[in-house]
């Protein structure tokens, strides 16, 4: 994955507007940038990653661009010359005017302006050239964007004022806006989160890499192997980021992407061999170099998505090897280690996202490891199986009866029989729990989904909740407060005494007390160990000679969230049970609630010792 | 034998390693021992390792009282400290001296066998360990990265399974665990095979592998020995060199014949991880030229993680000059929040965790009614009284007792409103009482080092476009 750009596939094009664009790379087809042109596709395929590419002036006769890589050094250019310490032969022969002098740093509000700044003035009627003259100069074609921007710079009147500072901002301004280059990134998770974070924040429940990242470390999910019979490896999963919490743990797997690395490269020259073994695409060596024989002059709409969400993935070609699809490989959902188990509120689950690496759940590749590992599951089905039709087993029809069938209705037969018998293993094994972890994103009230997913988790499995808000997550620490241990476990300690309270009518204080029950204590507050709620975030810095300094702005919005636990299995008795338990209990009580969330009872007495020297006096919990 | 990190067994083992979550941010790592004489003494009792091994994970388990524990030896881990003088701890066990953390009593023998006996009081729970609890509990020998900002190292590096990290230095090892994780996709069988070739090292299927750097030796082989523990040998490399002086390609420093671009030497590098010092006097030795540790086939990411400016403006000058692109500098602020129930009334005044201030208006009103009254009636009552003393005769000594009676009166209706309060807060829920408030914890880490990232695009030589150009 990710050592050079793959046919059909997606990639993201970084703008000079720092703006993010997913595009889709389809072999001789043209990619059309909206204002800065277009290019056929198959000038980056099998080229590196991370190029900066400049497109050329189109030539009369092509309807298109070429592309020139910018080497490294050009894109430094500004950065390596200003350096106050760089050697002479650093500077790239730009014709800024060099001061030569040491400049102070710009406090941030402006205000401790150096030297002669303050009497520069940013006017646009200063810049000589007017907008038509430069659109005249784009039309004339003078070359790429840094022509147009020195014989701007070279027209401003007021350039003699200015000092390095300013000018730098100023290149920097007009760079933004007149530069024909673009930069190819992958489309890994962080980056397709980055562009529907510029767009659609929402749409991803505002998650920021930093805390993606944070919440999949603390859940631990990491690719697995398994030891025997049993399955291990099993993540439990609530998405309502589009599935973009699935790819991230996906990512972190192993099992995201598509390993094509052995079709891609044919050991000895690197290049691609893929040609060799497709029959559409038969090498033709004419294609690369005179493309605008083969492409109409329009661009591909299909190219691009501009809204980063409307094309879906198209069914891969046969694979070169010549196996058919669909063959050869095990059943869907059928991995028992190494798995993704997504527990999902509708018929089927929303992870549309994972389309852009080429999992699309409606139609699924059985070649994508998603296809055997991640398993998807509705509440219904984890909840009351027996109301969900697919899991109910079709009759079984005698062997003659088959026979007699006509074979499209005896494939039917089979294929329900076979999706029966997926939902059931998979329903079954979901509900039979020992997960090693929990990952929660959704909107969903948290306290029934602990409910229902905690007592899934085998001992030591991590809890992972994210929320854009704090207030979900705080609800939830509380419901596991060391308080709440407290009165919990007060509760179990004496349910003989309140019943017999109640002796002859069992049922109607059932009722009630499970009722009061519930609300005091939506979840088992023993089940979970040292919740703790988190929040992370990243500050961008410009690193520039004598102006470096933090962003002065960046995305607001949902802070982001990330709650942490520990599934624990409490022990059966009461810890404290032994010995005189009722004449202790009455004191040990007082020491209040440090005693039970994991302060043993040593130092609780110690704090209490201390508590009751004091003015202050114990209530009993 | 496998790694209890990745590959955990259900329950814990004897031989591997186990945590003992004691309280939260209070994690003693053990190595558990067979020995039936070893011990985790902690401030919250004793957990003899034999009543751990084959335990669950996730369990609660329990402390035990020790008779005839082994002599002390000192493991440092935990200090002995005097055990809870309370009731309920029977008194035979309390003193124990002995701290065994890592006995191997095998060997000694001893006068008298050790008798263990459930405690009654004191838990803990015994976890499987993972990068994010060692990173809490590993003995420091350095500054360690922490999980917020490991985890997004590992996310910007784009380090997956499969993947090769170079890490320098060393130091603790928190950044190596989190590392051996990311890149985790299934044992290599043995440690280096004569066969293994570049299409294993670079092709599909190829193993995840961290070639981590130290040049501190006691601070090497500490490390070391942690890893062969955690069952990380066969993932992790960790080699004894000064990165800076010479590189990062293994065979040079012990072998200087080897040939170092030899693939299984090489380390064939597709991120890199620098917590050093100096970073950029190592930069040279990451280029493209031969002998590379980079992997020549792909983009190669890299994090330099300095406290100062100084360091980050320095690094990112080189990165410049030797041709880096996608150059960006970040820190990574985390907090960790408090979450309580803040309390607000007259009732809670004597509790504990409440705040005695009117909850609202009209409390505060009522309550200064109430005062009011009480104020009233006592003066009524004085006044009734000195009336009284003053028609029995004898005015004199009213007058000093005066001010006395009306506190003392004052007193006790204090008294009894607290005694009614603490009567009824025993009845009230006051885990449920409130309002939900959250906070950054105490003491918040505000800054941790600047991190700056970097790409270095694979080469890509006029021949190779030429190549392609014919091809697509
Ligand atoms: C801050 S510590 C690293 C901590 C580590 N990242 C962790 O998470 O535990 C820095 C380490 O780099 C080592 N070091 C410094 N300069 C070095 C060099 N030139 N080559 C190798 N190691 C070096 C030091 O000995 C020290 O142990």
């Amino acid at each position: 994955m990710n050592s050079c750009i793959e046919p059909d596939t997606y990639v993201i094009l970084r703008l000079p507007s720092e703006q993010l664009r997913i595009v889709e790379v389809k072999p001789d087809t043209l990619i059309t940038i909206p204002k800065l042109g277009s290019f056929p596709t198959n000038l980056i395929i099998g080229r590196p990653f991370h190029f900066t590419y400049e497109l050329h002036e189109r030539r009369p006769d092509e309807p298109f661009s070429r592309l020139r890589v910018v080497p490294a050094n050009e894109l430094h250019g500004d950065a390596l010359s200003s350096r106050d310490d760089a050697p002479d032969g650093v500077d790239d022969g730009s014709d800024e005017p060099e001061t030569g002098a040491q400049f102070d740093i710009v406090a941030d509000d402006g205000s401790v302006l150096m030297r002669n700044n303050r009497l520069t003035v940013d006017d646009a009627s200063r810049q000589h050239l007017t907008h038509e003259e430069i659109e005249e100069l784009k039309k004339v074609g003078t070359g790429s964007g840094i022509e147009l921007i020195k014989t701007i710079m070279a027209s401003h009147a007021a350039l003699g004022e200015k000092t390095e500072f300013s000018l730098a901002k100023y290149t920097l301004r007009k760079s933004r806006k007149y530069l024909k280059r673009f930069t190819i990134l992958p489309l890994d998770v962080t980056n397709l989160a980055e562009s529907i974070l510029e767009r659609e924040a929402p749409k991803i429940m505002e998650l920021r890499e930093e805390t993606v990242a944070l919440a999949c470390a603390w859940s631990n999910a990491h690719w697995s192997e398994g030891t025997g019979e049993e399955m291990t490896g099993r993540w439990l999963v609530i998405d309502d980021s589009g599935g973009l919490v699935v790819a991230a743990l996906a990512e972190r797997m192993g099992i995201l992407y598509e390993d094509k690395t052995v079709e891609l490269e044919d050991g000895d020259d690197g290049a691609p061999n893929e040609a060799d073994a497709n029959p559409d695409y038969t090498a033709d060596t004419t294609r690369g170099t005179e493309p605008n024989e083969q492409q109409p002059n329009e661009a591909n709409p299909a190219g691009e998505t501009p809204n980063g969400h409307s094309t879906p993935r198209k069914p891969p070609r046969p694979r070169p090897d010549g196996l058919p699809l669909n063959r050869s490989h095990p059943a869907a959902m059928s991995a028992t280690t190494n798995t993704l188990t997504l527990l999902h509120p509708n018929h089927q689950p929303n992870i549309g996202l994972l389309q852009y690496f080429g999992y699309d759940n409606s139609a699924p590749v059985s070649s994508h490891p998603l296809y055997t590992h991640l398993r998807t599951v509705s509440w219904l089905q984890l909840l009351h199986p027996s109301e969900d039709p697919t899991y109910i087993e079709p009759d079984v029809v005698s062997e003659d009866t088959l026979a007699a069938m006509k074979s499209g209705k005896r494939g039917n037969y089979y294929r329900k029989r076979r999706r029966w018998q997926r939902v059931k293993a998979v329903v079954d094994e979901t509900r039979g729990g020992g997960f090693d972890g929990l990952v929660v994103a959704s909107f969903t009230d948290p306290k029934e989904i602990l409910k229902h997913t905690v007592p899934l988790l085998s001992g030591g499995a991590k809890v992972v909740m994210y929320s854009p808000n704090v207030e979900p997550l705080t609800e939830v620490v509380d419901l596991y407060s060391k308080e709440r241990k407290a009165a919990y476990l007060e509760l179990k300690r004496e349910p003989e005494t309140k019943t017999t309270q109640n002796g002859g009518h069992p049922e109607s204080h059932d009722d009630d007390a499970e009722k009061e029950m519930d609300a005091d204590f939506p979840v088992d507050p023993m089940l979970l160990l040292a919740p703790t709620l988190q929040t992370v975030r990243v500050r961008d810095w410009q690193v520039l000679p004598g102006r470096t300094h933090p962003m002065m702005t960046s995305r607001g919005g949902a802070e982001g969230y990330v709650l942490t636990a520990t599934r624990v299995i409490p022990h059966s008795g009461a810890v404290e049970a032994r010995g005189n338990a009722s004449k202790r209990r009455k004191t040990e009580a007082s020491a209040g609630p440090s005693e039970v969330d994991s302060d043993a009872g040593i130092e609780a007495r110690a704090k209490r010792g201390k508590l009751e020297t004091g003015s202050e006096m114990e209530v009993e919990v | 034998h496998p790694s209890p990190f990745l590959t955990p067994p259900p329950s814990a083992q004897a031989g591997t390693l186990a945590l003992l979550h004691l309280r939260r941010d209070h994690i003693l790592p053990l190595h558990l021992s067979p020995s039936p004489t070893a011990l985790a003494n902690t401030r919250f009792g004793s957990f003899p390792h034999s009543t751990l091994i084959g335990v669950p994970w996730g369990s609660q388990v329990l402390s035990y009282n020790v008779k005839n524990a082994p002599g002390d030896r000192g493991s440092g881990v935990s200090r002995k400290r005097k055990r809870g003088e309370g009731e309920g701890n029977q008194a035979q066990g309390a003193q124990v001296a002995g701290d065994a953390e890592n006995g191997d009593g095998e060997g000694e023998q001893r006068e008298k066998k050790m008798e263990i006996s459930i405690a009654g009081t004191g838990f803990a729970h015994l976890l499987p360990p993972t990068p994010e609890l060692w990173t809490q509990s590993l003995p420091h020998r350095t500054q360690v990265v922490y999980t917020p900002d490991y985890s997004f190292v590992l996310s910007r590096l784009r380090v997956r399974p499969g993947s090769t990290i170079i890490e320098a230095g060393a130091g603790s090892g928190s950044f190596t665990h989190a590392s051996a994780r990311a890149v985790f996709n299934g044992y290599e069988n043995g440690r280096k095979e004569e066969g293994s070739t570049g299409e294993d090292r670079r092709g599909k299927g190829r193993k995840g592998r961290v070639f981590s750097f130290e040049f501190h030796e006691p601070r090497k082989e500490k490390l070391q020995e942690e890893i062969d523990a955690h069952g990380l040998g066969g993932l992790v490399t960790l080699t004894h060199r000064d990165v800076c002086e010479e590189g990062f390609c293994l065979g040079t420093a012990t072998d200087p014949t080897t040939s170092n671009n030899n693939l299984d030497t090489a380390p064939n590098a597709d991120a890199i991880f620098l917590d050093l010092p100096a970073p950029w006097l190592a930069l040279k030795h990451l280029s493209r030229r031969h002998p590379t540790p980079l992997n020549p086939t792909q983009s190669v990411r890299l994090c330099t993680f300095s406290p100062c400016m100084e360091q980050v403006t320095k690094t990112i000058n080189t990165l410049r000059e030797l041709g880096w692109v996608e150059i960006t500098m970040v820190e990574v602020m985390h907090k960790r929040l408090d979450v309580r129930r803040e309390r607000v009334g007259v009732a809670e005044e004597n509790l504990r965790g409440g705040i005695g201030v009117p909850k609202d208006v009209s409390e505060a009103v009522r309550r200064l009614r109430e005062v009011t009254r009480e104020r009233e009636e006592a003066q009524a009552k004085q006044i009734a009284n000195s009336r009284r003393r003053r028609e029995g005769g004898g005015g004199g000594e009213g007058k000093g007792r005066k001010g006395k009676g009306g506190g003392e009166e004052h007193m006790t209706s204090r008294m009894h409103r607290r005694e009614k309060m603490l009567r009824e807060a025993e009845s009230r829920k006051l885990y449920r009482e409130g309002r939900l408030v959250h906070r950054t914890e105490p003491d918040w880490k505000t800054h941790t080092s600047y991190l700056v990232f970097a790409v270095l695009p694979r080469e890509w030589t006029v021949e190779d476009e030429e190549r392609y150009l014919v091809k697509w």
